[in-house]
């Protein structure tokens, strides 16, 4: 298809001018064309590198890799492509986001086109570099405030500790864990003694620190495998991964001790808190996870009834 | 909208030269991973969005969780093309594409990206050279990282009602690397198609 050819000096000027890099290759990898975007950017002017080998100019490019990408250029014919979020970019060129950036370089995207000759052989590869350090910095704003947000609906807004979604999340996610594989599961559900006369007598402002001090006396004495859950009011839930119920028993006990031990300071108020425990593990046959939280539950209800400020386990 | 489907010549006019470029398209992947590449028959069909799931679900083991790279190509030839990697195998590609064998996650993605990239652009050229159609390309982006195929095609989001499936699938020697290459073309873009073949048959 015929089509009105511009000038050479209107071409040549937009290949100079443009605000992207241009450059182009031979198969001996012999830089033949290098834009004035590269120039200014890379600090080499054409005609120190124009002539002369791609990989001699700039040794700390990837060589082995970049290579490989323009030789398939040269042998399929077609375009190739990188994109910055693989790799953040071919040169290491200063950005123009020097006081906001909060990067290193500029990232960039790069087209590699085949420039065909009369036989439809690759004669050039004609590599295009495209700035896209703004839009790496919009995204990467994105996903670390996508990131924040959804840690931030698995988490406890008084206490800091996970919440009672995440919790059943991971109930779900490790019972399925001990079905498929068998593994061993614990389960514990705690509840704070007479948490309402706390905030009858002293204020909710009490309550509030009680709960902030248990969930934080406790967190202290857990693993960072387990995980640790506000379940909802004043009554709180731990997973035990890889954990037999004897192992839970201890750290059941552990939790009770930690809490009857000392009072937590409220102001000038000493306040004596106990928790009751029950435990429950994963065994053959329960149908659901919902069932192991039912026997926590229903264990925990026996350390009330029997006293408070102790540890049960579920049985049959 | 609805389609014509092609006419019987103009089927076997495609699958000739879908065959030939194939053909060709092999022997230059053969050439850069320098290894046998072995090409299934490309089959063609008319699909209705409706059963493209169905469709290429039968083509790959449904139960394998799937990696997937699209990408657009745009000028004479119009659609989408996706390549479908299985589980397993890719790894063995990382060597033959001059990349490091101990890829991180992101390495991992660009390998994927290269890989889509060479076997669609390596097939979609070899289509274009054979009807004289001038084809560029956008960059292949990932569509899917271990999903299920659901979640790679979901038929609610598709906005044509019959495309043209070209399919494709590559394995290589002594390798678990298996792919299913998936070319797409709706409505408007089997048109062009069509216009594209009927002058290659004029032209012989």
């Amino acid at each position: 298809m015929d089509r009105p050819t511009p000038s050479p000096e209107l071409l040549g000027f937009i290949v100079d001018r443009v605000s992207v890099g241009v450059f182009v290759v031979d198969r001996d990898m012999n830089v033949v064309l290098w834009n004035r975007f590269m120039e200014t950017n890379s600090g080499r002017s054409a005609a120190e590198v124009v002539g002369h080998n791609l990989f001699e100019s700039f040794p700390e490019l990837p060589v082995t890799w970049l290579q490989r990408k323009i030789t398939n250029v040269f042998v399929i014919k077609n375009f190739s492509f990188t994109s910055w979020e693989q790799r953040p970019y071919l040169f290491h060129f200063r950005h123009n986001r020097p006081v906001t950036g909060g990067i290193d370089a500029m990232y960039q995207n790069c087209t590699f086109l085949p420039m065909k000759d009369a036989d439809d052989e690759v004669a050039y590869v004609c590599i295009t570099l495209f700035d896209v350090t703004d839009t790496s910095i919009t995204q990467r704003m994105l996903r670390s405030a996508l990131k924040s947000l959804a840690e931030a609906s698995n988490r406890d807004g008084l206490t800091g500790i996970h919440n009672r979604r995440y919790l059943e999340e991971l109930v779900n996610k490790e019972f399925s864990r001990a079905q498929r594989y068998g593994s061993m599961m614990s389960l514990i559900m705690l509840d704070i003694d007479h948490f309402k006369r706390v905030n009858d007598v002293h204020g909710h402002l009490a309550g509030d620190e009680v709960l902030r001090n248990t969930a934080k006396r406790l967190r202290e004495c857990l693993r960072d495998v387990d995980t640790f859950a506000r379940y909802g009011g004043e009554e709180f839930a731990v997973v035990l991964p890889e954990t037999p119920l004897e192992g839970a028993l201890i750290v059941a006990e552990r939790l009770c001790h930690a809490m009857g031990s000392n009072p937590i300071t409220f102001g000038d108020l000493a306040l004596p808190v106990t928790i009751s425990l029950g435990v429950s593990q994963w065994v053959p046959g329960i149908p659901c996870y919902e069932e192991l939280i039912r026997r926590a539950d229903t264990a925990l209800y026996q350390s009330k009834a029997n006293g408070r400020n102790r540890v049960t386990i579920y049985r049959e | 909208m609805s389609i014509a489907p092609l006419t019987t010549d103009q089927s076997d006019a495609l699958q000739e030269v879908v065959n030939i470029a194939m053909g060709q398209a092999g022997d230059r992947l053969a050439r850069t991973l320098d290894v046998f590449v072995e090409l299934s028959v490309p089959r063609i069909r008319l699909v209705h969005v409706s059963e493209i799931v169905k469709t290429v679900r039968a083509m790959v083991n449904d139960r394998e969780a799937i990696t997937a790279v699209r990408q657009s190509f745009y000028d004479h030839l119009r659609g989408e093309a996706i390549v479908l990697f299985g589980a397993s195998g890719c790894l063995d590609l990382a060597v033959l594409m001059g990349y490091a064998t101990d890829l991180d996650a992101l390495g991992e993605q660009e390998l994927l990206l290269d890989v889509g990239n060479i076997l669609i652009g390596a097939c979609i050229s070899g289509i274009g050279a054979q009807l004289q159609a001038d084809i560029s390309f956008y960059p292949p982006s990932i569509m899917a990282e271990y999903a299920s195929l659901d979640r790679v095609l979901v038929p609610e989001n598709l906005a044509w009602e019959y495309s043209l499936l070209v399919e494709v699938n590559f394995t290589l020697e002594n390798s678990n690397f298996k792919s299913h290459l998936l070319i797409l073309m709706a409505e408007e873009g089997i048109e062009s198609l069509r216009e594209s073949l009927e002058r290659l048959m004029a032209a012989v």
